[in-house]
C-alpha cells in the first residue's frame, strides 16, 4: 500500500482500507502514522463540537487514539475504518463527560473562553481574505452565537447534529457511530435542528 | 395533503437531507408554494445549517500531534517487545510439557534403581557396593588331615547362610578330616544386589609342617 499520500487531506478509499488495517494490525509504525495524519483532524474537529472545549477535546482524543491503537486487532471490518474511529470517538466523548468536576467546569468557564478565544481566531484568519472588518466582525458574532446554540443543545441531539452537519455523515453512517436505528438518526435530527433553529432562527435570518 | 404545517415541518429535516420519498418532497413544495410560514421557517433552517458547516475546522495543535505521534511510537515498541516476549514463550510452552515429562520419568526411575540396587539393612551397615560378591572363608575349622604332597583343590557351594552344602575335590587325595572340616567351617556368603545368596567358591589347601 502506498501511504505516500497528503496525510492530512485525504481518506482512504474503501478499496485500500483493508490494506490499511492489515497494517495497522500488523503493527506498522508507518500505517499508524497515516491513520493519525488522515484522522486526527476531523476527529479532534468532532470532539471539539461535541465537547465545546479544545483543551479537553485533546485529552478525549489521545484517549481515542490509544483505544485505536489497543482496539485494532479486534477490528473486523464491519464498518468503515471512519465509522470504527468516530464511535471510539463518540464513546469516549460520553465517559468524559461522566465526571462531574468536568461536566461543572465546562458548563461554568470553558465554554466562554473557548468561544471568545475561538471567535478570536476566526476573526483573524478571515480578516486576512475579506476587506471589511465590519462583516468579520459580524461573521464572527454569528459563529459565536452558532456555538453557543450548539452548546446548549442536550448532548443526544448534539451528537447528531455535528455528525450530521459538520462532519457530513450519511444517517447510515450517524447510525453506525452511535449505535442506534435510523430512524433513531431522524427523530434527534430533526428535534436538535429544530431547538437550532427556533434559537437562532430570528438572528439569523 | 397534510393537514396542518406541523406536518410539514415535521418532514423539513429529511426534505432537506434529500431523504424524504418522491411523493413526500412534491407534498412539501406544493405546501411551501401557499405557506408563507413555512417558506420562512425552511429558509431559517437553511440558514443554521449554512451557518454550521461554516463553522471553522478545528485542527489539532502541533504540540498536541507531536505527543500523539511519541505516544503512539512508544506503544508500539512496547508491543514490539511483547509480541516477541510472546512469540518465544510460545516456542517454548509447546516443549515444557514433554521436557518435564521426561525430566520427572528420568528422576522415577533413578530412584526405582536406587531404591532395588541398595535396600536399607538395618543388620548388616556395611553392604557391599557391588551388586554381586562372591563367598568367602571366614574361619577354617581347625582340624588336622593329611592334603598329601600335591595340596586339595576344592570347588565348595556355600548356603545364604554362610555354610558349606557340597563340594567338589578337583586335585588332589580326599581324605575323612576333609569332611569334619567343611562341616565346621564359616563363610561369607555370597551376595546379589546385597542380599546373601548361594555361591560357589574354589579352596586350595595344603599342609604345611613345621619341625621344631
Amino acid at each position: 500500500m502506498d501511504l505516500a499520500v497528503d496525510r492530512t487531506q485525504s481518506l482512504p478509499a474503501v478499496a485500500s482500507e483493508a490494506s490499511l488495517v492489515a497494517e495497522l494490525q500488523a503493527g506498522s509504525e508507518d500505517a499508524f502514522a497515516y491513520l493519525l495524519g488522515v484522522y486526527q483532524n476531523p476527529v479532534f474537529n468532532l470532539i471539539s463540537h461535541i465537547l465545546g472545549n479544545d483543551s479537553e477535546a485533546a485529552d478525549v482524543l489521545q484517549e481515542v487514539f490509544v483505544k485505536v491503537f489497543k482496539g485494532i486487532r479486534h477490528f473486523h471490518g464491519q464498518s468503515s475504518l471512519k465509522t470504527w474511529i468516530y464511535r471510539i470517538a463518540l464513546h469516549e466523548i460520553s465517559n468524559h463527560r461522566r465526571g462531574w468536576l468536568r461536566r461543572r467546569l465546562r458548563e461554568t468557564a470553558s465554554f466562554d473562553h473557548e468561544s471568545h478565544e475561538e471567535t478570536a481566531a476566526s476573526w483573524r484568519e478571515q480578516a486576512g481574505r475579506t476587506a471589511n472588518p465590519y462583516q468579520v466582525l459580524e461573521q464572527a458574532e454569528r459563529q459565536d452565537l452558532v456555538k453557543r446554540a450548539l452548546a446548549d443543545l442536550p448532548p443526544v441531539f448534539r451528537a447528531v447534529v455535528v455528525l450530521r452537519e459538520i462532519e457530513d455523515l450519511s444517517y447510515r453512517e450517524i447510525a453506525e457511530v452511535l449505535g442506534i436505528p435510523e430512524g433513531t438518526v431522524k427523530s434527534r435530527l430533526l428535534r436538535g435542528r429544530e431547538m437550532l433553529r427556533r434559537r437562532l432562527g430570528s438572528i439569523l435570518g | 395533503m397534510f393537514e396542518s404545517c406541523l406536518e410539514v415541518r415535521q418532514l423539513f429535516s429529511d426534505y432537506v437531507d434529500g431523504q424524504c420519498d418522491r411523493e413526500a418532497s412534491a407534498a412539501v413544495r406544493f405546501h411551501l408554494r401557499y405557506c408563507e410560514a413555512c417558506r420562512a421557517a425552511l429558509d431559517s433552517l437553511q440558514a443554521v445549517r449554512a451557518e454550521l458547516k461554516l463553522l471553522p475546522h478545528r485542527r489539532v495543535p502541533e504540540d498536541l500531534a507531536l505527543r500523539l505521534r511519541v505516544q503512539l511510537s512508544q506503544r508500539l515498541h512496547r508491543n514490539l517487545l511483547e509480541r516477541l516476549r510472546v512469540r518465544i514463550e510460545n516456542a517454548i510452552e509447546p516443549l515444557l510439557v514433554p521436557a518435564s515429562t521426561a525430566v520427572l520419568t528420568a528422576v522415577i526411575c533413578f530412584g526405582v534403581l536406587m531404591a532395588s540396587g541398595s535396600p536399607p539393612r538395618a543388620n548388616t551397615p556395611d553392604v557391599p557396593l557391588q551388586l554381586a560378591t562372591p563367598p568367602r572363608v571366614e574361619a577354617l575349622a581347625p582340624i588336622d588331615f593329611n592334603t598329601g604332597d600335591q595340596g586339595l583343590t576344592l570347588l565348595t557351594h556355600i548356603d545364604a547362610s554362610g555354610r558349606v552344602l557340597d563340594y567338589k575335590v578337583l586335585s588332589g587325595q580326599p581324605s575323612p578330616g576333609l569332611a569334619q572340616m567343611m562341616l565346621f567351617s564359616l563363610f561369607h556368603p555370597a551376595t546379589l544386589f546385597g542380599k546373601p545368596t548361594e555361591g560357589r567358591i574354589v579352596l586350595s589347601l595344603r599342609r604345611i609342617t613345621v619341625r621344631g
